[in-house]
This record gives structure tokens, sequence and C-alpha cells, in this order.
């Protein structure tokens, strides 16, 4: 069964990042395409490590979904916080399933179990969605938090300073 | 009957060939893109030009009337005075050896942010109305002029660099892409677009003496309270003279240091270590800000800031300047000190000499300052320092070369010096992220602003991400560097990037690792947290045992 996502795993795999790679301005993605090492061109790396155990994962390989949250995670954070709407940025996960109709599906023709072992794999690509939405939105929050925390930080002798002489509506006889 | 678009129309691919050439696509000013505008009161208290209200995010940016011709002439005049301006507009072969060097390209992988094309935003303006060329075939060899949208675009990417200076060792020229955006921005405040980040504290610094506009009196309180907590941890009250006259050095740190966590272990690393050799020195309220917040705006606001330390220096009668743990301040003083104010008042010593060692700062006989870590390296190696490393056992510390005092300065070695003789465990990042080759914070230059922290984030991957591997392959959890915008943007970028990882400034470890002469038995660092590896005390042993 699983002959049928192996075969062409390479081959799946880079579709699937070059669909990644073409969200970004054509400029840029020759550079993503040819730079290799991990420091000079992280975006790509991010990428390439996400794509391989998602698709594993997709293709019923023994993946737990810790694996596919640690694999993704950079890649997540990357594109929580790039350019784009949540949607845009979360649906690239998305773009592997015309890949998965187009290189794998016509295989299945004529078999039953082959097509149902077809769909299941693309439901697991949705749970694989649905792992890196919780993602997302944790990253989110952990930005809008740093906000609050940068603001805090900036000020806390400040704050401390008010509070001891009395300068604060909270301390006012400025007592420690 | 209307259908949803599938996913890959949402995601809007984009198409093999995009209509739009890379010169023609604008910027979105979305939020967390853009920092916020300085207000116009600030601009007109500092008597900056056409002082004016506007908003990022808004059509009309309610530009001066006779806008272009002010850009034009400010152009002009600068090109006239500043050569490698005019070279830099001349000799870029467009190599792309620059393209993808920048931490903002590398973040966003927006073309404009290539260090190359970054140029090539006021070099397309140049090349209208001082080359033959352009002039004759306009757009067909790159060649445009001014309009609006140009305006908004410098803006959009001249707060997208952070004027790190990365792509500058790469060139093979030496085009220092940092310069030129120095100059856009400069260009930019001549129609009154600046912004509030960078303003607010250049209000500050100019009236009050700190970024913050406290005042003397409290800011002095402020220090005075750090020294409190000094003598909680080691039963030592260091001493925290102010505005002396007659001190030989006279010591200047960014003010960030005095307000803000984690930066205040510094500042009380500083505290401890100068009270511990008894130094002749003296702070001064005045000349509390040594980043200068000048350098983020224009030349003669630049200048104007750097003066003030040297004339604070000539006032209280030291006889040199010994200088924190800050980027900037080191920048300009390496870089441009001696062109804005020098030669330094004459009543300076010819060279700085460390009064406990005896050794003469050679490299700083011009600018009359020493970088702190210089000065501390100097102490270890001439071993006049008691030092427990092991107070420090608890963590795996790297190093982040900050831009400034590595690729501004060649502060390389000293740092790792110090580090290392303070902890026991150091592992450095991968070798094309540190040294010369430092990637930014991506928040320098006035960018640590919490409304664009999104962008912070992305721009500062490439450093988060040579982070994260050290934190995952060696156990790495701490980060140390010598710059206080490093202490401000380091810790949202690790946790974000890198959680788990703490960032500290080095003289907070020197600190902790510092045995003083008279202390009480430490248990706690700089952070009052425990230390590791502390015994409890016997007679504790006892009463608890009781
Ligand atoms: S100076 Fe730094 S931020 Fe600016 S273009 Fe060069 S590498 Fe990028
Ligand atoms: S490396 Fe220098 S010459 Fe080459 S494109 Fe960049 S700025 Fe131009």
């Amino acid at each position: 069964m699983n002959a049928l996502f192996q075969d062409q795993r390479d081959e799946i795999v880079n579709a699937w990042v070059e669909a990644v790679f073409n969200t970004y301005a054509l400029e840029t993605t020759g550079f993503l395409r040819t730079q290799n090492d991990p420091f000079a061109n992280p975006v790509a790396h991010m990428t390439r490590e996400a794509a391989g155990i998602v698709y594993d994962a997709v293709a019923g390989e023994d993946v737990d979904p810790a694996q596919v949250k640690k694999a993704i995670d950079r890649f997540v954070k990357l594109r929580a916080v790039q350019d784009g709407t949540p949607g845009q940025n979360l649906g690239v996960f998305l773009l592997l399933k015309p890949i998965l109709r187009k290189m794998v599906l016509p295989r299945c023709s004529g078999s039953d179990a082959l097509t149902s072992y077809y769909l299941e794999a693309e439901s697991r690509l949705d749970s694989v969605m649905l792992l890196a939405f919780d993602m997302y939105t944790a990253d989110r929050d952990i930005i809008a938090e740093s906000r609050i925390t940068e603001i805090r930080n900036q000020h806390a002798q400040l704050v401390r300073w008010a509070q001891k002489v009395g300068g604060s509506p909270l301390n006012p006889a400025g007592k420690e | 009957m209307a259908k949803l678009p599938t996913p890959q129309e949402l995601v809007a691919s984009r198409p093999d060939f995009p209509e739009q050439d890379w010169l023609d696509v604008k910027p979105q000013f979305t939020p967390g893109s853009y920092c916020y505008p300085a207000k116009k009161e600030t601009m007109e208290l500092l008597h900056m030009p056409n002082p004016h209200d506007w908003d990022p995010a808004a059509e009309d940016w309610n530009l001066p009337e006779d806008w272009e011709k002010i850009l034009c002439d400010a152009f002009a005049e600068r090109l006239e005075k500043h050569r490698s301006l005019k070279l830099f507009m001349d000799i870029c072969v467009r190599c792309g050896a620059c393209a993808d060097k920048c931490h903002f390209f590398l973040g966003t992988n927006d073309p404009k942010n290539m260090p190359v094309l970054r140029a090539e935003l006021l070099r397309s303006l140049y090349r209208r109305d001082y080359t033959m060329l352009g002039k004759i075939l306009g757009k067909k060899v790159g060649a445009r002029g001014w309009d609006k949208d140009v305006v908004k675009e410098l803006f959009y990417y001249a707060y997208q660099c952070t004027e790190c200076r990365r792509c500058s060792l790469f060139c093979p020229y030496g085009i220092d892409t940092a310069e030129i955006t120095a100059i856009v921005r400069e260009l930019l405040h001549e129609v009154g677009l600046g912004i509030h980040w960078i303003m607010d504290p250049v209000k500050n610094c100019s009236f009050t003496g700190n970024h913050l506009g406290i005042q003397p009196h409290s800011f002095v309180e402020i220090v005075e309270m750090l020294a409190d907590d000094c003598e909680t941890i080691t039963g030592i009250r260091p001493k925290t003279p102010f505005n002396e006259k007659g001190h030989e050095i006279l010591f200047i740190t960014p003010s960030g240091d005095v307000f803000a966590d984690p930066g205040i272990y510094t500042f009380m690393g500083y505290l401890m270590l100068f009270h511990e050799l008894d130094l002749d020195y003296t702070f001064s309220t005045y000349a509390s800000e040594g980043g200068n917040f000048g350098s983020f705006t224009t030349f003669n606001m630049a200048k104007k800031l750097n003066a003030k330390m040297y004339a604070e220096a000539e006032r209280l009668g030291a006889k040199w300047i010994l200088g924190g743990e800050c980027g900037h301040m080191w920048r300009v003083i390496n870089q441009y000190m001696a062109t804005y104010n020098g030669p330094a008042p004459s009543c300076m010593m010819d060279v700085p000499t460390s009064p406990i060692t005896g050794t003469k700062f050679t490299n700083a006989a011009a600018t009359k300052m020493v970088h702190i870590t210089e000065f501390t390296a100097d102490l270890i190696k001439h071993n006049k320092l008691n030092l427990d490393p092991s107070r420090n056992d608890h963590i795996i510390t790297t190093f982040h070369d900050s831009c400034n005092p590595a690729r501004g300065m060649g502060l390389l070695e000293e740092p790792r010096y110090v580090l290392k003789a303070v902890c026991n465990n150091f592992v450095e990042m991968p070798e094309n992220t540190i040294r010369e080759q430092t990637f930014c914070c991506g928040a320098g230059s006035g960018l640590n602003t919490e409304e664009i922290m999104e962008l912070r984030m992305r721009s500062g991957m490439p450093r988060g991400n040579a982070l994260r591997y050290v934190q995952e392959k060696y156990g790495v959890n701490h980060m140390a560097c010598v710059c206080a915008i490093d202490r401000a943007t380091l810790p949202p970028l690790a946790n974000y990037w890198a959680p788990g990882v703490t960032v500290s400034g080095l003289h907070e470890l020197v600190a902790n690792a510092l045995v003083m002469k008279g202390e009480c038995k430490r248990t706690m660092d700089l952070r009052q947290e425990d230390l590791p590896n502390v015994e409890p005390d016997e007679t504790e042993t006892q009463v608890e045992g009781q």
C-alpha cells in the first residue's frame, strides 16, 4: 500500500517545496532553490525540513503528532510572522493536495482499497493542517504577549522607583 | 453563481512571470510592518524641518507643498557633501554578492530588501538626474523620477534596514548600504518624516540626558536603588558617584540599562566591578545616554549628541571616557566621532591608560574612549580580578556579536576572552552567523519598537535560527551580548525562535563570578535567583534542624 506514496516521494516533496517557494516573489525563488546552507538560507531549510515529515505523515508512515509538530515548528513560526493573511500563510499545506491528486490519485483508479487509502492520506493532511493551525495561533499569541512584556520591561525600574517615592497611585504613601 | 475560490487561488501562488517589474510593486502599509510616526511637537522642539501630523497607513502623508524640490535639493547637497555617497551611487555593478546577506531579505523574501535593490531605490532617482544614460533613456536603464509613492517606498525600506553593515562585508567594492539607508532617512527628515521611537529618545537625550527623559535627580535615585540591590546580593553597597569633578574617568553607558530589564543587571555588574577596583570615576546625568539615537536620524543630530559626551568629560575634568556595553555608541565613536567633533578636548589624556594595570589603550588615543570589554579583558589578563566561574555553572552560554561592536570596531576577541573567564560552558553559534558575519538582532538602528514586533521576528529570524540550532544541539540556555539594544530585542526574539534561552549582558556574568573583598556568602545571582551548587550554611541548617 505504501508503495503508492513511496515511489514518488522525492518528486512530490520537491513539487510541494517549489509550490511554497512560488508564494514568494519571482526574484527570490532562484536563491531559495539554489542555496543549501541552513544558516545562509534558513527559509528553504525550514521549508524542506517541514516538507519531508509532512509527506511521510500524510503517506501513513509511523509518525506521531509530536514529531510532526517538531518538524513544522520553525516553518509555522516563519509563516506566522511573514506577510499575508493567516489563510494564505497556512494554506501552503493545502498546496500538497493538488500535487497528490495529480501524481498519486490516478494510480488508484480501479482499486477501491487504494482509493480509500488515498482518501485517508488526504484526511491526514487535514490533520497536519489542524496541528499547524494550533501552533500558528499560539505563535501569534507569543507576539502579542511580547509586545506587552516589552513595554513593561522598558520601564520596569521606573515603575519600581515611582512606587518607592510615592509617585504611584497604587502606593501613595511611598512604602515599599 | 459565485463559487468559493480554491486553496491555491486563496494562497495566490504568483504567476510564473508577474506582470509588474520588481521596482513597480508597491509596499503595503499593513499594521506591524511600519513604525509609528514621530509627533509633530517633538519635531518642532528639535527644530526638525517641516514638522507635521501624518499617518503611514493613510493615502496622503501631508507632505509640504514643495516636497519634490526639497528632496531634490537635499539629495544634491548630500551628494556634494559625502563623496562616498556619490561613489556608492556610481560604482555598484549589480554583481549580487550582497543580495542574500541581509537578514531582512532572508526573513521577508522581499526583493527590495536585498541590499543591492534597497540601494537601487535611491540609485534609480540618482540615475535620472545625474547620469547621461538615465537622462536620455529613463526607465529603460532603471531611472525614475520622484513621486509620492517613491517617498513612501523609501520610508518603508529605510526602516526595514537596521544599518547593520552585514551586506557591505560581502561587497567587492565595500559599498556600505547602511550609509545609503542613513542618507535616505536624512532625506525623509527634510520633508518631516521620522519615527516616534527614534525621535522621542532624541528629544529626551537632548533635553534631559537619558532616552526616557527622566529628570536627573530621579535618574540618580534609580541608580541608587540598583546599588541597594547589589547590597542585598553581596552585602556591599557600591558607590554611585554622579556629576563629580576631578575624577580620572567618566563612565558612559546606555540609559536603557538603568531602566529596563534585563539591562539593569549589566548595570549592577558595572557598579560592583568599579567598586571592587575602587575606580576613580564618575557618572554624569547630563551625558547619561551613550547610545547615539541621533545617528538613526541625521548627521547633525548624531554630531550634537556625540558632542555632549566630550563636553561633559571636559567640564568634569575627566582624563578619558570608559564606555559601557553599547552598540551604536561605538559605531559613532569609531567611525564618525573624529569627523563630527574631533579632536577630543586637549585636556584629556594623550592615551587612555588603565589605572589598575597601567595598560595604554593606544587604539583609543584619538577617541579617548575605551570599551568596558577591553578594560575588563585587560584586568583579567593581568590577574586583577578574583573570579569564581562556577557560579555561572547553571548556564551554557553562547555569544551574540552585536553588529556595531563587531563590524563597526572589530571587537571580536575581548568579549569571548572575558566570557570564557567567567563561564565554564561556552559554545559558538555556526561560523557564518558570528563575528564579522554576525546576524543582526533584527531591530537595531531605532527599530526596537513594539508595534513592529512581527517584522522584528522575521528580520531576527536568521539570528534566532542559529541560536535555536545550538540550543538543540548543545543545550545552550543563555546568550550573552554587549549591546543595550540587544538586551531589549533578543529576549523576545529568543522567546519566539528558541524559547528557554535567557539573554544578558557580559558584565552581568562578570559580576556573578566576581568575588568581592568582604562580600557575604553569595546565594543569589544578580537577578536574585538561587545560585547553583550553594551549600546551605551550617548555622542555618542547625537552626532549621532545631
Ligand atoms: S545594512 Fe544590514 S539591514 Fe541594511 S541592507 Fe545591509 S544587511 Fe540589510
Ligand atoms: S555586492 Fe556591491 S557591487 Fe555587488 S550588487 Fe551589492 S552593492 Fe553592488
